[in-house]
């Protein structure tokens, strides 16, 4: 098979030499890169947008996040509510947003995360108007209860963030709520 | 990333017919070949650091929207387990089956949309979407051993996951021969029916 030079970055070719020392040759490695790419290539794509969206699976999996069947997560949530009672799974939703909002750190990184995770919301956003984070969350997925054990997510996690709960209107399947900057943040 | 070493060069040998075939594509997008190159080698070293190589992302990007087109959604773990521990004791046989007709819808989905919808189901728990870390998968002429292992799975979670693929599998044409659920590993015996 003829062969070619090609000229790459110093670093990065370092770094593909090293990788390929553990699976093989060099040749073979960047062979299998540059087939890769041509594939992703052909199929109307660039790999940097299969990472990204690969990348994405694996930040919501680091995350905690897990899959389940949409209509079983929302009969076990009316199951558990009727049982446990509404202030113990508010408590729950809230203090899980807590620990996403301390994980996230930061607001724009936690709307992110919504946006790409929670695809039974059809509409996410934070605004800030006048000193006031404005959120907006809707779903026509969502119950009544999910709707109010939703909103308390979100509370938690912006709590996390640093904002205090200023208003808020919650019915099912819509979520307005309000929020300030925390005077001790 | 900038800064004068980075711009130091290296020669790398590849095959010449890959080789031309970028240089079209690199030109059709504008770009030089060696910023081409850069491109393509700063994603196989994301791939890398995510222990995958390009192919098997390549080849998993196909099911990517797979979860979001089949009903799925995403929950927190803690919020999905006390749901389940909360329920379980008074409504587990009801749950088991709850999961297994959502597998079977699944399955179905999968039949409708894939050439070769076992296969894919297969590379959809492998993608870890489902919290296992591992499954393994060993086929001879007359069954299928699946095994799925999860340190972060609670057993009925386990349970409820199990129900789900055998609805799945026997939508997709398989029977379950023999079944087994321990502490976050589910083994499956399959056969075709």
């Amino acid at each position: 098979m003829k062969r070619k030079m090609l000229a790459a970055r110093l670093d990065l070719a370092d770094k593909i030499s090293d990788i390929s020392s553990r699976k093989g040759t060099l040749y073979d490695y960047v062979n299998d890169i540059l087939e890769q790419a041509i594939r992703a290539e052909e199929i109307g794509l660039s790999l940097k947008t299969v990472l990204d969206d690969r990348w994405a699976v694996k930040a919501m999996k680091d995350a905690g996040f897990i899959l389940v069947p949409g209509k079983i997560l929302y009969d076990l949530t009316e199951t558990a509510y009727r049982r446990v009672g509404r202030e113990k799974m508010r408590m729950l939703w809230y203090e899980t947003g807590q620990w996403y909002g301390h994980y996230y750190g930061d607001l724009k990184k936690f709307e992110a995360a919504v946006k790409s995770c929670f695809w039974d919301v059809s509409e996410f956003k934070i605004l800030e108007e006048n000193e006031t984070e404005i959120l907006t969350c809707l779903s026509s997925k969502f119950s009544a209860t999910y709707t109010e054990l939703f909103s308390k997510f979100l509370e938690g996690a912006l709590a996390a963030l640093g904002f205090s709960l200023n208003q808020s209107e919650v019915s099912k399947g819509i979520i307005n709520l309000k929020f300030v900057k925390s005077l001790d943040k | 990333m900038s800064g004068k070493g980075s711009r130091k060069q290296k020669l790398i040998r590849a095959p010449s017919d890959l080789v031309s075939k970028l240089s079209r594509e690199a030109a059709s997008q504008g770009k030089t070949l060696y910023s081409y190159v850069t491109e393509i080698f700063e994603q196989a070293t994301r791939a890398y650091e995510m222990k995958r190589s390009l192919k098997e992302i390549l080849d998993t990007f196909e099911v990517l929207d797979v979860p979001k087109e089949a009903g799925t959604v995403y929950t927190p773990r803690d919020i999905l387990d006390y749901l389940i521990q909360k329920t379980y004791g008074e409504n587990g046989e009801e749950l088991q089956q709850m999961w297994y007709h959502a597998g079977k819808w699944y399955g179905i989905y999968l039949r409708e949309k894939f050439e070769q919808p076992f296969e894919t189901f297969l590379r959809l728990l492998q993608e870890g979407r489902w919290d296992l870390n591992e499954v393994n998968i060993n086929k001879s002429s007359e069954r299928i051993d699946l095994k799925c292992v999860s340190t972060f799975i609670s057993q009925e979670r386990a349970l409820l996951l199990q129900n789900f693929i055998e609805g799945a599998v026997y939508s997709l044409g398989y029977k379950t021969k023999e079944k087994n659920c321990f502490k976050g590993i589910i083994r499956l015996a399959l056969s075709k029916m």
